[in-house]
């Protein structure tokens, strides 16, 4: 079954977009008649063309190139913008669509949405405090069977995400931290206290419209960065060197939070020698000098205390230096940049981090990562390209402008439009992502209970991943090919069927509240906006269409969920809905957001 | 258009390797059965505290260990527990917290090696420090050398692991078969991944599959469920997911009742309850039941992680190791339940070692070459195999200074010690293990023939 292939409304070629409608008109009536004929279906089939027709005529074209608008005109904040854009658009830059957000986006334009994105404040997670690290402390002996769970796991932290993720209005800047949580990672796995992970988090929300050297000044001295990666009480060696300096954050800054391990060109190209070999970004010197660097911070006080060598786990507030702990001997960073010997803690720290950042691999190496994160796993190298030289100067002369860097992301060319053809755009839609999405385009409403469960059971704890590589590994790629797939080291034959029991269970009615958990209001949808035209197996289907495929649902996979919905007696408008959205939602060609 | 090349490569390299088939094998004889399970430790062990010397060299280990009262990590000599070879005095002893695996030492179905990690070809420590070899690529990195660790492929990028490999290569020995030869109890990892079919993944415990659907939109949604799977494959990436939600429908039908139901080797693990526990009593219960699944060969692949002890070793390690040493005794108990003890052979592979010289947290940071176990009735165990480093700074055996063990055995004589046991033959094994040629010999002796 390739007969369809060029022949979907939404799989001409780019260019083709603004007159697509008249173009492709013969072509695709002939297709559709002729497998639609072969079922038996042909009244249900032309009137789904025909409404698939009438929405691509109602649609606007996008302007031609956003790159240029943003290296020099800015786009005008009214530009228009296509439905399906504007549907493509949220699903990039936030949690999952609504209606109202779709209408949002096409009222203000796509500048200045964000803008307005921009300017709103993190949700957040307040309300989380200082936990003695120690369980037996904070839940003694005659606590409720709660208090563990509630402190002691990140069960509440969890829940508070999926709950900003359904409702809060800054999602994009919660989508952005989502992305660099994965990026710059600290697990609950080495500190299961939900304060010292909220604190964590909170720094990605805080930080994740500044700059990015901003960033990491603020994550190198984060406690929980601290602890997970082990420069929390790295002690300067002793004469003699009996024991030496922690390496473990060292590697990691250099090795995930800023170049990674080769040299890259502007393009996240490899950069390669004169005899074709990789050439690797930092060498084991280096980070034996930055493991010194990182060395003489430990727990800031806790309130009433003298910091101390040694001070007790406190996540509250930013690691103190104490002097004599730190390493004050020369160190040779990148590029043979010197540190000279006598410096303090955070002067050293200053330099190192300078050093890094003004590497230019930071830009290509973080940028496709977040190209990847929010777009596609596959960018082309001229995307990246295109965002590392954002990354690199924003037009007024700024490095690591991280607004500049998600503005070029979501609106550069390979991002925009109505549809791509190029058939390795894409990714799959990550757990976190395909539940909170499921939910705001079912008018849903959570506690965050089911939701944190299920994302678990998809082999995504949030913010508990197994190991500093996050969830799944930046480099997958899908197996017996070549193709960049991260979000697909999830994807396996234990883990993929529960995409179709989750919608399945949520279809079945609401999920009732935990009475454990305080103010618990359970999780449930609102099929009424569905269901209103369910009556015809054609306009349910082309709403789907519209909404979760924005117009590219394969016209054979759309004559399928028109034969379930005609399955259920017309009368039945619930059942009807429930069988087509299940479908929909739990199938491969919804699965790959594309 | 890349996404042409990309294809044409693929396909070519699974033309190649279907070319490259070997015919059925002629022991493909009735009861004719083997196994082999990776038991993966993420986050790199630190072998130096699970494999101690007790005889003179336990001096050499103390001086750069130290002990808890002094910030260092050294283990005391009286807690390790001597592995005897015999009359003779022990040499060698494990981790106090593997003591469950002491009776498995000594029933002879235990072995250890020493020293393996990644390698392009034999390189000593001189030739290391003037880079005078090639050398693998990103040593001491987590992710790259776990994929080395998996793939035995350190000088190029790959997509593929030995497990799934060794699967290609004999994959005629189980034609007919319903399911997959290679199995993962920890998800998608490139061990199992080989060119010619997608590994399956089952749950570390439990059953799994899709839920029945109830409610007036069920008559036929299933079917129409299934059908969408196999419409619209012109895009790899909407093919690759349809093809896993497939193979797990299918997986799940046959292995829900060899997961739930009562299993022979239910009493090995009754009293454990670790997540290592768990995946290997799923992998006893498949092996169980081999004959009805018309499987002849197949590779497992279990995983426990937290091994990243760049702080507080001491206690972690110790909780990780007293785990793992619980679940491969239970597994090996199963073995013998089962009457396969003959037939199954478990081994560890973990990132990397670590640094000899503790780091100033109670840790210790990355290294390379690292011991391993190898589990089984077809194990000539009771016996170490490969050659102990020594353990001085700056010594021998030492990339740099810090206790960093420049591997004396390559994984990938490790693993064709295993490949040719489990069947692969030497005809073959280049296309498992591409650079078995580099290395002497490509048998270490620990399997029994």
């Amino acid at each position: 079954m390739t007969l369809h292939t060029d022949l979907r409304p939404g799989a001409m070629p780019d260019a083709a977009n603004k007159h697509s409608p008249i173009f492709s008109t013969p072509r695709l009536s002939r297709a559709s008649g002729r497998i639609a004929a072969r079922r038996g279906l042909v009244p249900f089939a032309l009137a789904f063309v025909l409404m698939l027709f009438a929405a691509l005529a109602r649609a606007q074209s996008t302007p031609v190139s956003w790159i240029a608008a943003l290296k020099g005109a800015t786009p005008s904040a009214t530009a228009p913008v296509s439905t399906a854009d504007a549907r493509r658009f949220l699903e990039q830059s936030s949690f999952g669509l609504t209606a109202a957000e779709v209408l949002r986006v096409q009222q203000l334009g796509l500048l200045a949405y964000l803008q307005d994105q921009f300017a709103r404040p993190a949700s957040g997670y307040p309300g989380f405090v200082y936990t003695n690290s120690n369980s037996s402390v904070g839940c003694p002996p005659g606590s409720p069977a709660t208090c563990s769970r509630d402190n002691y796991s990140l069960f509440q932290l969890q829940r508070k995400f999926f709950v900003n993720a359904v409702s809060g209005a800054d999602q994009l800047r919660q989508r952005v931290a989502f992305a660099l949580s994965q990026i710059l990672v600290v697990s609950g796995m080495k500190i299961p206290l939900p304060y010292a992970m909220a604190n964590y988090q909170q720094v990605l929300l805080n930080d994740a419209f500044g700059n990015f050297r901003t960033l990491l000044d603020d994550v190198t001295l984060s406690p929980a960065m601290g602890r997970y990666l082990d420069m929390v009480n790295n002690n300067v060696a002793p004469p003699g060197g009996a024991t030496g300096a922690n390496e473990n954050y060292a590697r990691e800054l250099l090795q995930l939070f800023t170049l990674g391990l080769v040299q890259l060109n502007p393009d996240g190209s490899t950069k390669l020698d004169a005899n074709g070999q990789a050439i690797p970004s930092y060498t084991q010197d280096n980070i034996e000098d930055f493991a010194k660097v990182f060395t003489g911070w430990t727990f800031a006080p806790l309130p009433g205390q003298l910091a101390k060598w040694v001070d007790p786990e406190n996540y509250g507030a930013n690691m103190v230096a104490i002097e004599a702990h730190h390493d004050q001997t020369a160190k040779t960073l990148l590029n043979g940049f010197v540190v000279p010997a006598g410096g303090t803690a955070a002067s050293d720290l200053k330099a190192a981090l300078d050093n890094v950042f003004a590497q230019p691999n930071v830009g290509p190496f973080i940028c496709r990562q977040l190209i990847q994160h929010l777009v596609t796993s596959n960018p082309s190298a001229a995307y990246v390209q295109r965002v590392a030289a954002v990354f690199a100067n924003d037009g007024a002369g700024v490095r690591g402008n991280m607004k500049a860097v998600i503005t070029q992301i979501l609106l550069d060319s390979e991002a925009r439009g109505d549809s791509k053809s190029d058939p390795s755009f894409g990714k799959l839609r990550e757990p976190a992502l395909f539940l909170a999405g499921m939910l705001r385009m079912m008018g849903g409403t959570t506690d965050g209970v089911f939701p944190l469960w299920q994302s678990n059971a998809m082999e995504q704890n949030i913010f508990d991943a197994p190991t500093v590589f996050s969830y799944y590994p930046p480099g997958y790629t899908l197996p017996g090919s070549t193709l960049s797939a991260p979000p697909f080291a999830l994807f396996d034959t234990a883990s993929a069927v529960l995409r179709a029991n989750v919608i399945n269970r949520l279809l079945s009615g609401p999920v009732a509240p935990d009475p454990s958990v305080s103010g618990a209001t359970g999780t449930q949808i609102d099929l009424t906006a569905w269901q209103a035209s369910a009556s015809s197996a054609v306009m349910l289907t082309n709403q789907i269409n519209q909404v979760l495929f924005h117009n590219t649902m394969p016209l054979d996979m759309a004559l399928v969920l028109m034969q379930a919905i005609n399955a259920v007696p017309s009368v039945d408008l619930f059942n009807r809905t429930r069988a087509a959205l299940y479908l929909a939602f739990s199938s491969a060609q919804y699965q790959v957001e594309q | 258009m890349s996404l042409t090349r990309r294809s044409f490569l693929a396909s070519f390299s699974s033309a190649l390797a279907l070319s490259q088939l070997p015919s059925l094998p002629a022991f493909a004889a009735a009861g004719d059965y083997r196994a082999l399970v990776c038991i993966f430790l993420f986050g790199g062990n630190d072998g130096n505290n699970m494999v101690v010397p007790v005889d003179g060299r336990y001096a050499d280990y103390r001086a750069v260990r130290g002990d808890g009262s002094s910030g260092g990590i050294g283990l005391p000599l009286a807690s390790v527990m001597p592995l005897a070879q015999g009359a003779a005095a022990a040499q060698f002893g494990l981790h106090p917290q593997m003591a469950a695996l002491g009776p498995v030492w000594d029933s002879g179905e235990l072995a250890l090696l020493f020293n393996s990690g990644t390698l392009l070809r034999p390189t000593t420590a001189a030739a290391y420090r003037a880079r005078s070899t090639p050398l693998p690529m990103n040593l001491f990195s987590h992710l790259d050398q776990q994929i080395q660790a998996q793939s035995s492929i350190s000088g190029i990028h790959c997509n593929t692991g030995w497990g799934g490999r060794m699967a290609d290569a004999l994959a005629g020995i189980n034609l007919g078969a319903a399911l997959p030869m290679v199995i993962s109890t920890s998800g998608n990892v490139q061990f199992t991944a080989g060119n010619l079919g997608q590994a399956l993944a089952i749950p570390a415990s439990g059953s799994f599959g899709l839920a029945g659907v109830g409610g007036g939109y069920a008559s036929g949604i299933t079917a129409q469920f299934n059908k969408l799977l196999s419409l619209d494959r012109n895009k790899q990436s909407v093919i690759a997911a349809q093809n896993v939600v497939a193979a797990g429908e299918k997986a799940s039908s046959l292995l829900t009742p060899i997961l739930t139901g009562a299993s022979v080797t239910d009493a090995a693990f009754a009293s454990l309850n670790t997540g290592i526990a768990n995946q290997l009593h799923q992998v006893a219960r498949v092996i169980g039941a081999n004959a009805s699944l018309g499987l002849r060969r197949q590779v497992f692949f279990v995983g426990l992680g937290s091994f990243d002890t760049h702080a507080a070793q001491i206690s972690t390690q110790a909780n990780l190791l007293g785990q793992l040493a619980a679940a491969m005794r239970a597994f090996n108990d199963a073995m013998h339940l089962l009457g396969t003890s003959t037939q199954v052979t478990s081994f560890t592979l973990s990132d990397f070692a670590r640094t000899l010289k503790p780091n100033s947290g109670g840790g210790s940071d990355h290294a390379w070459g690292n011991h391993q176990l190898i589990m089984g009735g077809a194990v000539r165990g009771r016996n170490f195999y490969g050659k102990f480093p020594s353990l001085a700074l700056n010594g021998a055996d030492d990339a740099d200074g810090e206790g960093r063990w420049v591997p004396s055995t390559s994984i990938d004589q490790y693993a064709a010690t295993l490949a040719q046991w489990f069947g692969v033959s030497s005809a073959a094994m280049p296309t498992v293990l591409p650079n078995i040629g580099s290395f002497a010999t490509a048998d270490l002796g620990f399997m029994q023939s």
